[in-house]
This record gives structure tokens, C-alpha cells and sequence, in this order.
């Protein structure tokens, strides 16, 4: 998985070219059909805990973040997007991140895809392949909204399809949180520490607008 | 028509270059040895990044005091049928200006599309206030001669945020004057009303295009640890989707279509 990762994060930037060097690629392919059934199964359990009647809205939040907890390849994605800075962080610093990490990702999502009541999913048009992982398209329907599509990267993670990416009409959620993460660090002297106390901090602020 | 929008931007524009003064300077460069850190300068490509975060925070202040309530109370005072014909005519409007991109890029078959749907939108549709052309499986898309330029194999510049505008860069300004001036409303003129109507044209589209951002730029300020960094890596990841066209609908077909946007789509409510 570690090394499937760093293989794709040489080819997706130039940014960790040196980081690459570090492990050998032996990128494990992932078969197409398996991550779109993977993809329909998942996409159809989300919409089914979306609109789920009777449940109250934490309930059915709460049933989107363990969908989300068994697909999502957390971990992978945490460290991906903490990129180049990485290494620079101690093994203590390395684990809180990616404790915080798994909090800010499923609560954000949770929250965003909680707001989709009566959402509908359909396979697009495009199911790619690329080196190491596939891109399985999908389209999303919501009452009185344009359909819009949604991409989803899957990797083969430990034997198990998950998802490494997510992609809104072109704009990948892995590349637009690391520039974020990037740019918190890199604005605060290159410490990483400055980041984790943000995200406590987004953390309680998430936790308070959700009632706890 | 043109000289009374400079006249009313001229007070902002001011602002903004008093605080690019105050503000001005280029991005620290990274360590050149560290050759990650050079490699991620360079793919923000941002060396005004001192000055473009005066100008967010210029945008910032005017957004929450002046242009999201505006865009709340639109959303309030219009029900959700006027304004999905709002930005349905506001469509059909831009069309002459998506035609000159889509033959410009050498896209037959999407000029085609853009002919078919001004031609039934503007009579089945009542002067476009309905998407029948959708029905007849003719789904809108969005060009801009930024879009225009990229596909010939301009550059995109350095990052700009500019105040009310949003993200952009110098090509992507550049393609928006050039379609201002290919677009034939901007040049009928002859007498108050076309003035009024031109004027009521570009502000209707500024809360048009406001609007459908509530929730994204909501969520971008309540989720992002610096919504400034996550709006340049979003507008150029987009900006790239639609240089691509492989968006099934662009979003942006039933807005201004103005390049400068945040990448984002909001739900229509």
C-alpha cells in the first residue's frame, strides 16, 4: 500500500520526485470491474443511508461516516495529502495527524453528503484505467439540481478495493486539501505542528456545529 | 456602456491598488536546494502570492458585507422557477460568444450543438426563458476565449485573485475582455433603455453566478484550515476540466460563464 502510494504520488507531482526514490514501485493493478461493482455497491449503500426515512439527521450521519470508514483508504489519503512534509514530522506528530486526519475527512464528508437528501447515483459514461488505479465516473442526481458528475479513484489497498480520491467536476479533493495542508504549514516556518493545532482546533469547531 | 462600468469600478480598483501598494512584494522564494519545496512553488504558480491575499482579503470583507447578502436576498425575494429562467436567458444571451470559442477550438459538432440550442431556446423557449433544447438532448456547455487561448497553447500566467472577479490569471482576464468585446449586446447601444438593459444584464449575472456559490463558498470558509490556498488549487483543477470539456454539463453554460469563477458548483434551491 506505502509503496503503491508513493508511486502514485511521483506520477501525480513532480513535488516528491525525491520522496519516490525512497521505496520501490511495484504498483499492484487494479481490476476495472471490480472497482466499478465496488463503486455501485458503496455508492448505492451511501444513497440508501442518505435518504433513509424516519432516521434523524445525526443517525443518518452517522451511518454515512461508517460507510465512509470502510471505503475510504484514510490512512493512504492522509498521507498523501500531508506530501512532502511528511517526513518532516516526528513518528508522534506522523500518527496524531493521521488520527485528526480521519476525523476532519469523515466528518466534512459526512456532513456534505448528509445535505443530499433524495440524491439519486448512476454509473457515468467513463470507467478508466490508469497505471495503478481506476477511475470509476459516476453522475448525481438531486431533486431541482444539475446532474453532476463525481469521479472516484479506487486502488487496491491490502487486497480490498478502496477509494483514494474523489473527484467534483474535476476538482480532486486530495489535491485541493493538500494545497491546503501545504500552504498551512508552509506559512507557519514549515512546522507541522501548526497544522495539527488547526485541525484540533476545526475539529471542535465540527463537533459544536454537530451538537457534540 | 463600457465607460459607465469602469466608472463604477473605479472606486474599488483604487482601493485595490492602494492596498497593492501597501501589500506589495513578490512570494518568498523556497530554498533552491530543496527541490520539493522549488517544485511545489512552481505548481502554485503564485508569485504575487502577497499581494493576491491582500486582494482576498479586499474581496473577503466586500463579499460578506456587500455581495452574499445580495446574492441571499435574491435567493429569498425570487422563487426558485424565475431564477432557474433567469439563468436559463442569461444562457441563451451568451451563446453568440460560445459559438465564436467552440469554432475558434476547432469543435464542429459543439458549435452545432450551441446553434441548435440558441435556435430552439430562443423561439420554443420563449426567448430562452426555457431549456427545451436539453429535451431535444442538446445539453448546454460553456466555452470562453480563455478556454480559447489555453487550447492553442497559451500559458496560463501567474495566479491572480482579483476582488468581486474571483480566482483568474492574466489569460483567462485577457479571454474575458475579448469575449466582452465579441459579444454583440455590448455594442447595441442608442438610448437609455439598451444602456439600463445592458446594466441590469451584468448585475443579474453577478447574483445569478453569486448565488449558486452559497453553499460551496460556505462550505470552502467553514471546512478549509486557508480557503485562500483551496480556491487557487480548485479554480485551476477546474479551469483544466473545462479547457478538457469532459464535464457531461458544464455548470457554468447556465451561469455567466465568466472564466473567473471558484470551481464550484452550488445547488439550486
Amino acid at each position: 500500500m506505502t509503496a503503491l502510494l508513493r508511486r502514485r504520488q511521483m506520477l501525480a507531482a513532480a513535488a516528491v520526485a525525491a520522496a519516490a526514490k525512497v521505496l520501490p514501485a511495484h504498483a499492484q493493478g487494479v481490476d476495472i470491474a471490480r472497482a466499478t461493482s465496488f463503486i455501485q455497491a458503496t455508492g448505492q449503500e451511501l444513497v440508501a443511508a442518505i435518504n433513509a426515512n424516519g432516521a434523524s439527521v445525526a443517525q443518518r450521519r452517522e451511518r454515512v461516516a461508517q460507510i465512509l470508514r470502510r471505503a475510504v483508504d484514510v490512512d493512504g489519503v492522509g498521507r498523501f495529502i500531508l506530501g512532502r512534509w511528511w517526513r518532516n514530522a516526528t513518528p508522534e506528530q506522523q500518527q496524531e495527524y493521521l488520527q485528526l486526519f480521519e476525523q476532519v475527512l469523515i466528518r466534512n464528508l459526512s456532513a456534505r453528503f448528509g445535505e443530499y437528501q433524495g440524491v439519486r447515483f448512476a454509473l457515468g459514461r467513463t470507467q478508466a484505467r490508469t497505471e495503478d488505479d481506476a477511475l470509476v465516473n459516476t453522475v448525481v442526481e438531486r431533486p431541482n439540481t444539475p446532474p453532476f458528475g463525481l469521479d472516484w479513484r479506487v486502488a487496491e489497498v491490502n487486497g480490498q478495493p478502496k477509494v483514494v480520491d474523489v473527484i467534483a467536476e474535476g476538482t480532486s479533493l486530495r489535491l485541493t486539501t493538500r494545497s491546503e495542508y501545504s500552504s498551512v504549514i508552509s506559512r507557519n516556518g514549515g512546522n507541522v505542528a501548526s497544522l495539527l493545532q488547526a485541525m484540533r482546533q476545526q475539529i471542535q469547531q465540527l463537533a459544536a456545529r454537530e451538537g457534540g | 456602456m463600457t465607460a459607465t462600468r469602469r466608472r463604477q469600478r473605479s472606486p474599488l480598483l483604487v482601493l485595490s491598488l492602494a492596498l497593492a501598494v501597501a501589500t506589495a512584494g513578490c512570494a518568498t522564494r523556497p530554498d533552491p536546494s530543496d527541490a520539493e519545496a522549488v517544485a511545489e512553488f512552481q505548481a502554485n504558480n503564485d508569485p504575487l502570492e502577497p499581494l493576491n491575499r491582500g486582494m482576498y482579503f479586499v474581496n473577503d470583507g466586500l463579499d460578506v458585507l456587500i455581495l452574499r447578502p445580495a446574492a441571499e436576498a435574491y435567493r429569498i425575494f425570487l422563487p426558485p422557477e424565475v431564477r432557474t429562467a433567469i439563468r436559463n436567458m442569461l444562457g441563451n444571451l451568451r451563446s453568440p460568444v460560445i459559438l465564436v470559442n467552440d469554432v475558434l477550438q476547432g469543435e464542429t459538432q459543439r458549435a452545432g450543438t450551441t446553434v441548435g440550442r440558441f435556435l430552439l431556446n430562443t423561439t420554443l423557449g420563449v426567448g430562452g426563458i426555457f431549456d427545451v433544447a436539453k429535451d431535444f438532448g442538446l445539453l448546454g456547455h460553456t466555452e470562453d476565449f480563455g478556454q480559447t487561448l489555453a487550447v492553442w497553447g497559451m500559458p496560463e500566467g501567474p495566479y491572480l485573485f482579483v476582488p468581486v472577479l474571483g480566482p483568474s490569471n492574466p489569460r483567462d482576464l485577457a479571454g474575458a475582455g475579448v469575449d466582452a468585446a465579441s459579444n454583440p449586446l455590448t455594442w447595441i447601444s442608442g438610448g437609455e433603455f439598451f444602456d439600463a438593459a445592458s446594466n441590469t444584464r451584468i448585475v443579474v449575472q453577478g447574483l445569478d453566478t453569486r448565488e449558486g456559490l452559497i453553499e460551496p463558498l460556505d462550505a470552502v470558509r467553514r471546512e478549509s484550515l486557508d480557503p485562500y490556498a483551496t480556491l487557487r488549487s480548485a479554480y485551476r483543477q477546474r479551469r483544466a476540466a473545462e479547457i478538457r470539456n469532459s464535464a457531461p454539463e458544464s455548470p457554468a453554460a447556465r451561469g455567466t460563464g465568466f472564466g473567473a469563477g471558484t470551481g464550484m458548483e452550488g445547488p439550486r434551491r
